[in-house]
C-alpha cells in the first residue's frame, strides 16, 4: 500500500489504527519520538478495548482467556507496509495486536485474516479479494444528525431511490469525488462507484487485492468517507438500514490463484476447486451470518426481494443466491459472497470467507445443487434453508460450528457469541424496539459505527 | 413453543410453562419468574383457576409480553398481538412491580402480577441452588462466599469447595434477589451489592446471573 519506509518527514504525529471486534478504526496519535521508540516492539493498549461495546460498556457474560484480566496491556505493532500520509503534518500506519510472549492476541481481525492467509499458501494457493461498500450519506451535518438522534435526515442528491441513476443533484456528486480523490492520495485503489437502491445511497468498489491489503483498505475508506462528509458539512452511514427503508451491504468478490493463474476458472462452469470453496461457504453460513451480520439491526436487511440474500443457497449467475458464481472467464471468475451488511468488521469479514473455502477445500466438501430459480421466497420444505434472521439465532449456529471453530478458533467463537449475546441482551433490555421497523436504540447506538 | 413442565411442590400438579422459540429477554424473565412461583406452589395458589391473556409491558423499555393462562398451562410469547384480557405495566428492575393502574380485567391482573413475584425463600436456600444450577458455566468460581447483612447482623455462607472463590456481600434480601434471578447482578451492583473477585470472575458471575434470570 505504501513506499514509505518511515514517518515523512513533516510529520508531527502518527496515527496508529487498528480494528476491534466492531471493525471501526481504533488507535491513537503518538509523537515521531515516541513512534521511533515503539515501531518495533509495539505500543500498549488496553486489553479492554476487545471488551467494550459501542456504547463504552464493558461487555459480561463469558470467561475471559488468560491473556486478559484486570485490563491487561496488549502490544500494538505497526505494519510498516501500511504507513502512510493521511494529511500533511499526519501519518497513519495500521497495526495488529499481539501479546507479550510474540503470539498474535487470538480474536485480532487483523491476525486472524494473516493466519488463514498462511493457511491457503501452504496449499499454494493466494487469494484475490474485492468488495462493494455501500453506505447512505444525508444532506445535514454529524452535529446536526445527532441532534436528530440519527433520525429524519435528508438523504443527499434527491429523495428519490434509483440505481445506477446519473441524475443525482451535485452535492452527492461533489461528495463522491471528493472522497475517491482521497482514495487516490492515499494510494486505495478504487474501481467505480455509483448509485444505489436508496435515496442517499451509494455503492463504492474497492479494486480487487489480496485479502489484508483489501481489509485495511475498506476500513480506511469508510474513515476517509466520514473524513470527508465531515468536510463538506453532510453525514455518511454504514448502518446495516440506517433509515427504515432499504438496507445496505458489502458483496465480498473471491478468487484463487496458484501461479498466478485463476484456479476458479474453467471451461464449462465451476472449476472443482471453486465447487469446493463454493461447499465451504455453504456450510459455515449460518455461523458466518452471526459475524458478517454483526448488530441488532443487520437482521432487519433480511428481506425477500430486496436484494439481501435469505438462503443458504448458491447458483451461476444468481444474485438472489447467497453465494453467486461468476464462471467462464480467466480473469473474472470468481465467488461473490452477498451475505455480510455494510455494518461488518472487514477483517472477520474475509476472515469467516477464508475459513468457508479452507474448510471446502481440506475437508473435500461437495457443495449442494445450485439454484437455478429465485433463491426468495422458496418453499419451507426442507431442502434449503433460510439464513439465520435474529441475533441470537445466528449466535447460537456459531456456537455449534464445528468448522468456524476449528478454522477460526474456539476462543474466538466464545468470544463472538457472547459479545453477540450481550448486545442482543442491551438492545432487547436499554431501550431496543424489537417491533419497530427501526428503532432509535439502534440509530443512537449504530449510525457513526463502524 | 419451548415447554418446561414444572411439578408444584405442595399441590403434586403439574403446571407446563412454554415460551416461544428465539425468545427475548423479557419472556424468558417472566417464564422464570413464573416457573419459580410454580416451584413452591405459589403460582397455582394465586392463579388459580385463572384464564384469559395478561400483556405485560415494561415501564421504561419497548418490552412487551403476553401470558396467557390456560387449564394447567402457561404460555409466554413476545410482543402483545391479541387483545389482551388485562394489561399491566410493570418496573422489571424491581421484581416486576406495578407501576400503573392495571387495564381490563382486575382480578386476572392481580393473580399476574402477583404469579410474577414470588416470595424469595431465604439468601442461604437461594445461594446454594444459584450454585448448583451454575456449575456448568466456563469459568465459574470454585465456591461462592456470602456475607449477607440482615435484621441480625452478617451471616455468612460458603458453597462449593476449591481453589478460586469470589465474594458477594450486601443486604440480605438484594442478594437473594439475585441468586434467584429476581434481581440482576449488574444492576445491584450500583444499588450497594459488592463483590471481591477479577474482572474476568464478574463476567462470568453475570452470566450465571443470566441463567438463572433468563436462562440463557
Amino acid at each position: 500500500m505504501s513506499d514509505l519506509t518511515q514517518p515523512t518527514r513533516g510529520a508531527t504525529a502518527i496515527r496508529l489504527e487498528a480494528t476491534n471486534h466492531e471493525g471501526s478504526l481504533l488507535g491513537k496519535n503518538v509523537t515521531p519520538a515516541k513512534f521511533a521508540s515503539g515501531k518495533d516492539s509495539g505500543f500498549a493498549f488496553a486489553d479492554i478495548l476487545f471488551a467494550i461495546d459501542l456504547n463504552n460498556e464493558i461487555v459480561l457474560g463469558d470467561a475471559f482467556p488468560d491473556w486478559r484480566g484486570n485490563l491487561y496491556d496488549i502490544q500494538m505493532v505497526p505494519d510498516m507496509s501500511t504507513l502512510v500520509e493521511w494529511k500533511p503534518g499526519l501519518d497513519s500506519v495500521i497495526g495488529d495486536y499481539w501479546l507479550k510472549d510474540g503470539r498474535p492476541v487470538p480474536i485480532c481481525p487483523r491476525n486472524m485474516v494473516r493466519g488463514l492467509l498462511e493457511k491457503l499458501a501452504a496449499h499454494g494457493y493466494t487469494a484475490t479479494a474485492a468488495v462493494e461498500i455501500e453506505a447512505t450519506l444525508f444532506e445535514e451535518s454529524v452535529h446536526e444528525a445527532r441532534a436528530r438522534g440519527y433520525r429524519d435526515l435528508t438523504p443527499l442528491g434527491g429523495s428519490t431511490g434509483a440505481t445506477y441513476h446519473l441524475a443525482r443533484s451535485k452535492d452527492w456528486i461533489d461528495y463522491m469525488e471528493a472522497v475517491v480523490a482521497r482514495l487516490d492520495e492515499l494510494g486505495i485503489t478504487w474501481e467505480a462507484w455509483t448509485d444505489e437502491a436508496a435515496p442517499g445511497q451509494t455503492e463504492l468498489n474497492l479494486a480487487p487485492t489480496d485479502p489484508l491489503r483489501l481489509c485495511d483498505g475498506w476500513a480506511r475508506t469508510r474513515q476517509v468517507m466520514r473524513e470527508v462528509a465531515f468536510e463538506l458539512g453532510h453525514t455518511v452511514s454504514f448502518m446495516a438500514k440506517p433509515t427504515a427503508g432499504f438496507g445496505q451491504g458489502a458483496h465480498i468478490n473471491l478468487s484463487l490463484q496458484k501461479d498466478g493463474v485463476n484456479q476458479f476458472f474453467a471451461e464449462d462452469g465451476p472449476s472443482a476447486l471453486m465447487e469446493r470453496a463454493v461447499a465451504g461457504l455453504l456450510a459455515t453460513m449460518e455461523g458466518a451470518t452471526s459475524v458478517v451480520m454483526p448488530q441488532i439491526t443487520s437482521y432487519r436487511r433480511l428481506v425477500d426481494l430486496t436484494g439481501p440474500p435469505t438462503t443458504v443457497t448458491w447458483g451461476v449467475n444468481n444474485k438472489t443466491a447467497a453465494v453467486r458464481a461468476i464462471t467462464g472467464h480467466p480473469k473474472y471468475s470468481r465467488l461473490e459472497y452477498r451475505l455480510p451488511g455494510s455494518d461488518v468488521n472487514p477483517y472477520f469479514a474475509l476472515a469467516v470467507v477464508l475459513a468457508g473455502v479452507l474448510a471446502g477445500i481440506e475437508k473435500e466438501l461437495e457443495p449442494p445443487a445450485q439454484v437455478s430459480d429465485m433463491a426468495w421466497c422458496l418453499p419451507d420444505d426442507g431442502v434449503v434453508k433460510r439464513i439465520p434472521d435474529t441475533m441470537s439465532k445466528a449466535g447460537a449456529a456459531l456456537d455449534a460450528d464445528p468448522l468456524l471453530r476449528e478454522y477460526l478458533g474456539d476462543e474466538f467463537v466464545d468470544f463472538w457469541v457472547a459479545s453477540r449475546r450481550w448486545e442482543w441482551m442491551e438492545f432487547h433490555t436499554k431501550g431496543g424496539d424489537p417491533f419497530a421497523e427501526l428503532s432509535a436504540w439502534e440509530s443512537t447506538r449504530y449510525f457513526e459505527f463502524p | 413453543m419451548t415447554e418446561t413442565t414444572t411439578l408444584l411442590a405442595r399441590e403434586g400438579a403439574a403446571l407446563a410453562i412454554a415460551i416461544e422459540d428465539d425468545a427475548t429477554p423479557f419472556v424468558r424473565q417472566i417464564a422464570q419468574a413464573l416457573r419459580r412461583a410454580a416451584r413452591t406452589g405459589h403460582a397455582v395458589e394465586v392463579l388459580g383457576g385463572a384464564a384469559g391473556a395478561v400483556a405485560v409491558r415494561s415501564h421504561d423499555t419497548p418490552q412487551a409480553a403476553t401470558i396467557t393462562l390456560g387449564e394447567g398451562t402457561v404460555e409466554v410469547a413476545s410482543g402483545v398481538r391479541v387483545v389482551p384480557d388485562a394489561t399491566v405495566v410493570v418496573d422489571v428492575h424491581a421484581r416486576f412491580a406495578s407501576v400503573q393502574e392495571v387495564e381490563g380485567d382486575g382480578v386476572l391482573a392481580a393473580a399476574a402480577l402477583s404469579a410474577l413475584q414470588p416470595p424469595l425463600p431465604h439468601w442461604r436456600e437461594a445461594a446454594a441452588s444459584f450454585w448448583n444450577e451454575t456449575r456448568e458455566i466456563a469459568g465459574i468460581p470454585d465456591v461462592l462466599v456470602v456475607d449477607a447483612v440482615g435484621p441480625d447482623g452478617i451471616e455468612h455462607g460458603r458453597f462449593g469447595v476449591g481453589a478460586t472463590e469470589y465474594l458477594l456481600a450486601g443486604p440480605a434480601d438484594l442478594l437473594a434477589g439475585i441468586f434467584t434471578g429476581a434481581d440482576d447482578l449488574p444492576a445491584a451492583l450500583a444499588a450497594g451489592v459488592q463483590v471481591k473477585g477479577t474482572l474476568s470472575q464478574l463476567s462470568v458471575m453475570t452470566a450465571a446471573s443470566w441463567k438463572v434470570r433468563f436462562d440463557v
